[in-house]
């Protein structure tokens, strides 16, 4: 299925002409092959993607996610089944709370609703540097401020240089500059860490 | 020009990064370096946005001489991985290259070496998941 007739199915379910019948019997829907698509050049790089949208979620009603925007906007996101979830893991809509951040990419319909092909829940992505290594934590600089980044067990992963992906963590060292992809834990300045992407490794 | 097709292209990694007005550890990104940068449109980070940018951010230090690019110039990205291309203007000074130099991700024996470039959300979604992390581009002007 390409992105095409994917975005097509997801927009006709949720206009409920068309079920649905599972992400098995439709072939992978994971994040990454949500994206395998053709060039996206129609939106002009000074306008907002009216097909994305991000915020703090502030309500759910049924299969509806009420998003309030970074910039005051709201938003109103529909879930379906076919909608890739990432919170940490790949997850379902039931992992999603009132309070999360999310990431939305979709088709946006007429009504204005976002019909969501992808949610990256509370996800963040940001360069820092290390200042202290604990038991199961990492205190990061990032830009001035602190940021504690838990080690999540069985998922915090690294990548060292140019090294596959591994889940030791032994060559982290105080001061090195990294990049994480993790999860913000909401009105905290905490993260469960997935990646920890190390550009210089220890010796 | 556009998608990969430019005489000269540059080729590295790319990944994204949030500004303007954000929630979590991003609330206090900003408006990046031209002032403008906001998560929600396609506009990126690039090493060599001014002079002062080049020197914070000495791509020149794993080996890449980059073009200077300010604040607007459009940039086409390709990611390797799929094949995806957005278009992104440049609104903020990033990555800092020098401190990843020789980082490597492939996608089979399609490589990327080194942090070229950082797309806000809006356009890093467009071409790829925002949980893949760092992936390999290339870049057109």
């Amino acid at each position: 299925m390409d992105a095409i007739d994917r975005r097509r199915l997801l927009t006709s379910a949720v206009l409920g002409t068309a079920g649905i019948a599972g992400a098995t019997a439709l072939g992978s829907l994971a994040p990454e092959a949500a994206h395998a698509a053709p060039a996206q050049l129609g939106v002009d790089p000074l306008a907002d993607d009216p097909n994305f949208a991000e915020g703090r979620v502030t309500g759910i009603k049924d299969a509806m996610l009420l998003v309030t925007g970074s910039d005051t906007v709201l938003h109103r996101i529909q879930v379906t089944s076919g909608t890739s979830i990432w919170k940490l893991h790949p997850t379902t809509f039931e992992a999603v709370d009132v309070g999360d951040g999310l990431y939305a990419r979709g088709v946006r319909l007429g009504d204005g609703t976002l019909a969501a092909d992808s949610l990256w829940v509370n996800i963040v992505s940001m360069s820092v540097q290390i200042t202290a290594i604990g038991n199961g934590w990492l205190h990061l600089d990032h830009g001035g401020s602190r940021v504690v980044g838990h080690v999540v067990p069985g998922r915090t992963a690294a990548v060292y240089r140019d090294a596959p992906t591994t889940g030791d963590l032994s060559k982290l060292r105080v001061g090195r500059h990294v990049h994480i992809i993790g999860a913000w834990r909401p009105d905290t300045n905490e993260v469960d860490l997935a990646t920890v992407y190390a550009g210089t490794v220890a010796g | 020009m556009g998608c990969a097709n430019s005489a000269s292209p540059a080729y590295g990694e790319m990944s994204w990064f949030c500004c303007g007005s954000a929630w979590g550890p991003c609330s206090s990104a900003g408006g990046g370096a031209c002032g403008n940068c906001t998560s929600g449109s396609h506009q990126c980070a690039w090493p060599h946005a001014s002079a002062a940018c080049y020197s914070i951010t000495q791509p020149y230090a794993c080996g890449h001489d980059l073009a200077l690019r300010g604040c607007g110039h459009v940039f086409y990205i390709t990611n390797q991985c799929t094949g995806g291309c957005v278009s992104a203007s440049v609104a903020d000074c990033g990555p800092n290259t020098h401190q990843f130099c020789g980082e490597k991700h492939c996608c089979g024996s399609t490589c990327g070496t080194d942090r070229m470039i950082d797309l806000t959300p809006s356009a890093f979604s467009a071409i790829a998941s925002l949980s893949s992390g760092l992936l390999p581009c290339r870049i057109d002007s």
